[in-house]
């Protein structure tokens, strides 16, 4: 765990980066800071692997104040990925993410098989071994630079606005593989983002920052999308908060009406291929339309409301793990399901 | 120059094929030894101006100052302690000139950095020296081989001046030349020393693919 323990930063001109921040950042979660530019956040980021010295208070890791260990053998064990992956240029992708196992002085050959390892666990072909990083996408030296951080097994991984530099859609595909990730390994990750919306999809716990790094709310964002502290981080959340906080929910709770109870909605017929999986809906008097199905054991809430919105029948089409449909709800079934599980007030 | 004289006589190039081999040859090592001293020097020197800036400014004024005194007062002034004809009089001089060359190339390189690369490789445990000699150094090595090309072709120009103080090699043909008003060594002289710096200038950017495979598109193309 990483403990923030009135840690404050003046610059030797006056000026205060941060104030004097208490914090506690869970072993096993993710942490993601998050506020505009200037609020401190990456300040606080660098305090734990000692890239800034905090000038009052201290950084705890696992109890421990940073300031008493040894800084380049204290980075050695934390993770770390910056905006612009900084890879080595003069180095070769497999060298490249070997890099701390090389500085811990793990012999050549060990090494790089770790960084085999790692290469296929973000997700890279193994011939992106022997590249070197101007040869890949922006997408692909950010996940070089995942797996350098993690080549010797850190259980602390610090990560400053990792995907922003990367366009929207390989900013989800990253994020989806940092969960996937997050879910096998349980590193203690203390993430910095200005974006709310990355924050709230990948934080355990979301600390929202306002300037000279004063905690304006800290939550889980569940609670931080239904119930933000003052108008501020409301604000700061934007527009339709209700709505994505939908995309926090599992739809697991939809009442789903079986196909054996009849496949027809005002007038429209749900038209299944011969193996059952959904195709169109089909009305007498109006041209087909696509059927949009949702699975209700791993998707969200707002799937599955996004998939009735654009049902002509209003019906959204459940699915089983192999794509076959198992019944449907309609617009009422999931808007019943929204206020089963109502929403936490105050906070 | 005698109204019959030829530009070029060919005859006499035939007959001193093997001086002329020898000229150059002793011209290559007059001018490329320096170079490479030059940079053995400046790799240090350009390290220690890296991790303290500081130094780096009057460092840098002593080279220029160095480099913009004319050549040739410099080798007059050796000859009482190296004596007249001897290489050490011309390759002393040309080992300072491609050092102040060389020095500025090997800084500015090592500040090339990226600040990412240099963030990233300092918050994965490099120390200053560390990181210094196993990451900007290397990554320099574009930058470096840029500076090497100027400083060698300027060295195998410079070179010939020595045949002033005796030991100009290539330098030689023109002063032979001109004294006797004849063309033809003169021409050779220049052909050769031109034929020189292209090859020298090719290996070199030959030897930058092969060292900085990673900087064949672009410098510091990862950001």
């Amino acid at each position: 765990m990483i403990r923030f323990d009135g840690a404050a930063k003046r610059h030797p001109d006056g000026t205060v980066a941060v104030e004097g921040l208490d914090l506690d950042v869970p072993a096993g979660r993710i942490t993601v800071l998050v506020g505009p530019s200037g609020c401190g956040k990456t300040t606080l980021l660098r305090m734990v692997n000692r890239m800034v010295e905090p000038t009052g208070g201290r950084v705890l890791l696992d109890g421990t104040d940073v300031a008493e260990l040894d800084a380049a053998k204290l980075r050695r064990g934390i993770g770390y990925v910056i905006q612009q992956a900084g890879l080595f240029p003069h180095r070769k992708v497999i060298d490249n993410i070997a890099t701390v196992p090389y500085l811990l002085g793990w012999d050549k050959k060990k090494a790089r098989a770790r960084a085999a390892e790692l290469l296929d666990l973000v997700g890279l072909a193994p011939e992106t071994a022997k590249r070197y990083p101007f040869q890949l996408s922006g997408g692909q030296q950010q996940r070089v630079g995942v797996a350098r951080a993690l080549a010797a097994d850190p259980p602390v991984l610090l990560m400053d606005e990792p995907f922003s530099a990367v366009d929207p859609v390989v900013r989800a595909g990253l994020q989806e593989e940092l969960l996937r990730l997050q879910s096998e390994l349980n590193k203690t990750v203390l993430f910095v983002t200005h974006d709310i919306e990355e924050a709230v999809r990948l934080g355990d716990q979301v600390v929202v920052l306002r300037e000279h790094g004063r905690i304006a709310q800290q939550a889980d964002p569940h609670t931080l999308l239904t119930s933000p502290a003052d108008e501020d981080v409301a604000g700061f959340l934007g527009r339709d908060r209700g709505l994505r906080g939908l995309g926090l929910r599992p739809a697991t709770g939809i009442a789903i009406r079986p196909l054996a109870d009849g496949t027809e909605h005002g007038g429209w017929e749900l038209a299944l291929d011969p193996a059952g999986r959904p195709v169109e809906w089909r009305h007498p008097a109006h041209p087909a339309r696509p059927a949009i199905g949702f699975h209700p054991g791993t998707d969200t809430l707002r799937t599955a409301l996004d998939a009735a919105v654009l049902s002509p029948a209003g019906a959204a089409v459940a699915l089983d793990a192999r794509g076959l449909a198992t019944g449907t709800a309609d617009r009422a079934d999931v808007l019943a399901a929204l206020t089963e599980h109502p929403v936490a007030t105050g906070g | 120059m005698a109204d019959d004289e030829p530009l070029v006589r060919w005859k006499w190039i035939a007959d001193h094929l093997n001086y002329l081999a020898q000229l150059a040859l002793d011209h290559a090592v007059m001018a490329l030894v320096p170079v490479l001293i030059g940079l053995l020097l400046a790799v240090p020197l350009g390290l220690l101006c890296a991790r303290h800036p500081r130094l780096y400014q009057p460092v840098a004024v002593v080279f220029n100052t160095l480099y913009a005194l004319p050549a040739v007062a410099i080798f007059m002034l050796l000859v009482p302690y190296t004596g007249l004809g001897e290489a050490g009089t011309v390759m002393i001089p040309l080992t300072f000139y491609a050092l102040a060359l060389l020095l500025p190339t090997t800084v500015e390189g090592l500040r090339a950095t990226p600040e990412a690369v240099r963030q990233a490789a300092t918050a994965m445990g490099y120390g200053h020296w560390r990181r210094l000699v196993a990451v900007e150094l290397p990554s320099s090595v574009p930058y470096l081989m840029g500076g090497l090309r100027v400083a060698a072709v300027s060295s195998i120009s410079m070179a010939a001046v020595g045949a002033l103080v005796g030991r100009g090699a290539l330098g030689y043909l023109f002063i032979d030349g001109f004294q006797r008003t004849f063309t033809t060594p003169i021409l050779a002289g220049i052909v050769l020393i031109a034929a020189l710096a292209l090859l020298v200038d090719v290996a070199l950017v030959l030897a930058r693919r092969l060292l900085a495979p990673w900087a064949v598109r672009s410098q510091g193309a990862a950001q």
